[in-house]
């Protein structure tokens, strides 16, 4: 069934032409999450729901994370595609309270794609947010569909943790940030299909401006310190309508919103386009109406236009009026229930056996040096080592790993989506850290035309956390990553959120090299060796746990800056197997073999 | 009277993002720092000024533009005359190019991209107060992150070696002479592109840039020592 | 053959934001009291060119413009002969 005939039945009457409109959007795939929401549900969670997943840090600290796609805007513009990519995942990690304080970028692409590169440099530099880690897969399967995806971090004081809603009737709604004009406009359909069924491909572009992006952040930070902020949500996708709708139907609030308040940049915008633009670097802040001048002259004092946008009703219906003329006039909690496809059950197989597909080799260096990695002056572990660890001025820290196996995806998907989740608690275990919990990218094809590979996806990604007792805590999906009908790899994105009790993080040094561990894979030793890992971390050896370790320039390179010179040769080992590289003579109870040095 | 901590100011631009790092550092070896708004004014006992790094609106203009003609810089002026300490890190040092204060100017790197990395220096003057607790010639390691770093000289501007005060050991943006870092003639304001605010602490790579505020500070504490030293001889 | 230079002045198109315009019209605007009403920001890039003619030149930039200098995507360019 069609959506429109959905909505009609649920509306019990005709449709008009603006709650089309409004219905286009917030049901979209992106805003929606229609194919993947069931499969999300059946997840291990933890700290889910808001803007951002939520895991506690210590007794002051909480950890506020998410990873995002903007595939199809970068595939449009590089520049401003990656460029406000960075831009909205900074946001949501911002309205959770949380101080953004690291950018990592999973990057799936035919050939480096300068124009992207340079819109998440450009952005993130000028943020001041450190872009610490990422990973770089080229290959021809993204020729058409580059996958742009960002994970953004922050950290806040347990006091400042803002919900994603609003509370009660009377409360009022500030929107602040850049002017809001056109661009976007259906953005959030653009990156999925719209209601009638039909693939949308108008072209819709934001620019990115770091600038007003960064004041918004000191300001938020601002208002969020002098208690002013009782809810936020920042303006993505679906621009007021999905922000300021999701604020107040969470509570099973209503709202009146007063469209003719928003500063605009194009005067002429008619009453539809304000609510659903998505303009760049802007939020909704909910707070009382004694407050709502203090948040209004802090934005102002940062160069930024706000006003009083929205009413917190009791009524549940979302009205949004022109003057005096309604716009729409609808149940809140409707536009946040958009339907829900079928999900498909998977019985997982034996893993099969798995061939190598080699992405090609590009020396990372060419990329990550274009990133500012090293401001806030907390980058403990630089990218070029595999994880970033953070630390936390006056506390500890914490390791961030961004990570994908699409050479698995291509050939079963359930497995891919459970190796890389493995993968990942490696990689966390190999600086000294402990999985916290993790961020999940989904990246697919046409769902529509192959339910069980998403279906297959999920399940993997599902069993593997329960196996590894890591859960998720926020996830973003991209679907219909598709070019004449011909579809990217499942491209399973995880970025895994470890914490460190201390920051003596193992580091190289001169000394034999040793592969440690089983050149192929069963599931029955990856407890085994998470152990080993964990115990060879404590004992301060320095590791390095890859997938492919047929090429490392990236980190023989880093290396040599700090005058270190490897020399190894590389292990022969499966697509799929329990090997790490040891630099040191350290004992161990599995299989060992030296294979080179580091002088 | 009771020697106080020397003070330090941390002048805030909008789109500045390294000013934390600086007052982090300044803090760190002892200052008595704090964060100054473009709005509000440069303290009357305060000894040390810092332009942080970062984008000044964004650098939309051109690098420090807009953020050089801003009312403060007036008082950042005087506060030079008076002989107060300067340093400009980055687009702080940009900054103080566009306000005339150093000669010079800085370009887009010869590479047309941002370069983030760890860089070796050489310390070519030691004798300036960022200095002292460097060797002539010393070999240290600071991190760059810029766009436009590239240093070129200008018309007659430049007019003596006496101005440099950091080079580059090796090529890394196509800067004239390979020059990191320059002083007026007073040598009272330093301007560099490398970020020593960066470089205090081993952990996160490099403590080199520690003695860059060391210096400062021990500067500053020996001069209103010999100051105190000064009063209390004429009194006796 | 013979040289040709021309000026290919690279704006946004009007439907495309321009961030970095309006910050500046706006600082002109509110800390010089300068009534700025429009301000964007572009490129112009001075190149000179052999052909035989000056119809094969315009051709010429014409690709160069096309093929690298202009992101058609969000950017339109005039041409002048200088």
């Amino acid at each position: 069934m069609k959506y429109i005939d959905i909505l009609e039945r649920k509306l019990g009457r005709k449709v008009t032409k603006a709650e089309i409109e409004a219905f286009t959007v917030m049901w979209s795939e992106h805003c929606g999450y229609s194919h993947t929401k069931g499969y999300i549900r059946q997840l291990p969670r933890v700290g889910f729901g808001g803007n951002a997943g939520i895991v506690p840090l210590d007794d002051y600290h909480f950890i506020a994370f998410k990873v995002e796609s903007h595939n199809h805007p970068s595939a449009i513009e590089p520049f401003n595609g990656a460029a406000t990519g960075v831009g909205g995942i900074i946001r949501d990690i911002l309205a959770m309270g949380a101080r953004p304080t690291a950018i990592l970028d999973s990057l799936h692409m035919d050939k480096v794609t300068e124009g992207i590169i340079d819109g998440i440099s450009d952005y993130g530099n000028s943020i001041g947010v450190p872009t610490v880690g990422g990973e770089l897969r080229i290959s021809d399967y993204y020729k058409y569909n580059p996958l742009v995806n960002v994970m953004a971090v922050g950290v806040g004081r347990n006091e400042h943790l803002i919900p994603s809603t609003a509370q009660k009737p009377g409360q009022v709604i500030v929107i602040f940030g850049g002017a809001t004009g056109r661009d976007g406009i259906h953005g959030a359909s653009f990156a999925s299909e719209d209601l009638t069924g039909e693939k949308a491909t108008k072209l819709s572009i934001q620019v990115g401006d770091p600038f007003a992006e960064k004041m918004l952040i000191e300001a938020f930070l601002e208002m969020v310190e002098e208690g002013l902020v009782e809810g936020a949500q920042d303006l993505g996708a679906g621009g007021v309508l999905s922000a300021t709708s999701e604020l107040v139907a969470k509570a099973n609030l209503g709202a009146i919103v007063h469209l003719d308040r928003m500063p605009l940049r194009e005067p002429d915008m008619n009453p539809v386009e304000i609510l659903i633009s998505e303009s760049q670097e802007r939020m909704a802040v909910v707070t009382s109406v004694e407050k709502a001048n203090r948040v209004i002259e802090i934005a102002r004092r940062y160069l930024l236009f706000a006003d009083i946008v929205v009413e917190v009703t009791e009524t549940g219906r979302y009205v949004a009026k022109y003057n005096d003329g309604t716009v729409i006039d609808v149940p809140a909690k409707l536009l946040e229930e958009s339907p829900e496809e079928r999900t498909y059950g998977y019985r997982p197989v034996e893993m099969p056996k798995f061939n190598w597909i080699k992405f090609k080799n590009v020396d990372a260096h060419g990329v990550f040096e274009r990133y500012d990695y090293m401001v806030g002056t907390d980058t403990v572990v630089r990218p070029g080592y595999g994880p970033a660890v953070i630390r936390v001025k006056s506390s500890s820290g914490y390791s961030l790993v961004i990570h994908s196996r699409a050479d698995l995806g291509l050939q079963e998907p359930y497995w891919a989506a459970y190796i890389t989740l493995l993968e990942c608690v490696r990689k966390t275990l190999s600086v000294g850290a402990r999985p916290l919990a993790i961020t999940d990218g989904i990246n697919y094809a046409d769902p529509d035309v192959q339910p069980e590979g998403l279906a297959a996806q999920m399940k993997g990604l599902k069993d593997a956390c329960e196996f590894a007792n890591v859960p998720v805590a926020s996830g973003n999906a991209s679907l219909y990553n598709t070019y004449k009908g011909n579809g990217i790899p499942p491209t399973l994105v995880i970025g895994m959120i470890g914490k460190l009790e201390n920051l003596n993080v193992p580091r190289p040094r001169k000394s034999a090299i040793y592969a440690i561990g089983f050149k192929d894979f069963k599931l029955e030793r990856e407890r085994l060796l998470w152990n080993e890992i964990e115990r060879i971390a404590k004992a301060g050896y320095f590791i390095v746990s890859m997938h492919d370790f047929s090429t490392m320039s990236t980190l023989k390179q880093e290396l040599q800056k700090i005058g270190l010179d490897m020399k190894v040769k590389s292990p022969k080992c499966e697509p799929v197997h329990q090997l790490i590289m040891v630099f040191g003579d350290v004992d161990t109870k599995l299989p060992k073999e030296l294979i080179g040095y580091c002088n | 009277m009771t020697a106080s901590f020397p003070k330090a100011q941390v002048v805030v631009y909008p789109g500045s993002n390294c000013d934390r790092d600086a007052l982090w550092a300044l803090r760190y070896v002892g200052f008595d720092a704090e964060f100054v708004d473009i709005r509000s004014h440069i303290g009357s006992d305060v000894n040390l000024l810092v332009l942080p790094g970062g984008f000044s609106y964004g650098d939309y203009l051109r690098v420090g533009a807009v953020a050089a003609r801003e009312p403060i810089s007036s008082e950042i002026r005087d506060f030079m005359s008076r002989g107060g300490l300067i340093i400009g890190i980055c687009n702080g040092f940009q900054i103080l190019i566009e306000m005339g204060i150093l000669p010079g100017a800085l370009l887009q790197n010869s590479t047309g991209k941002f370069i983030c990395k760890i860089v070796e220096l050489e310390v070519v003057d030691n004798e300036t107060p960022f200095t002292r607790y460097f060797e002539r010639g010393e070999k240290i390691h600071l991190p760059i992150a810029h766009g436009f770093g590239r240093y070129v000289k200008t018309n007659g501007l430049v007019n003596s070696q006496d101005n440099v005060i950091f080079r580059y050991a090796q090529d890394v943006n196509g800067a004239d002479e390979l020059i990191a870092g320059i002083s007026n003639e007073n040598k009272n304001v330093l301007g560099l592109m490398p970020h020593p605010e960066r470089a205090i602490e081993k952990l996160i790579g490099s403590d080199d840039g520690l003695r860059v505020f060391l210096s400062a500070f021990n500067y500053i504490k020996t001069s209103s020592e010999n100051m105190l030293q000064k009063t209390k001889v004429g009194v006796a | 053959m013979q040289k040709y230079r021309f000026v290919v002045d690279v704006q946004y198109k009007s439907n495309v934001r321009d961030p970095r315009g309006e910050m500046i019209k706006r600082v002109l605007n509110d800390e010089y009291d300068i009534p700025v009403t429009s301000l964007r920001l572009g490129k112009s890039i001075h190149l000179e060119i052999e052909a035989e003619n000056e119809g094969d030149a315009m051709k010429l930039v014409s690709k160069a413009c096309e093929k690298l200098l202009v992101n058609t995507v969000t950017e339109t360019y005039e041409v002048r002969r200088i």
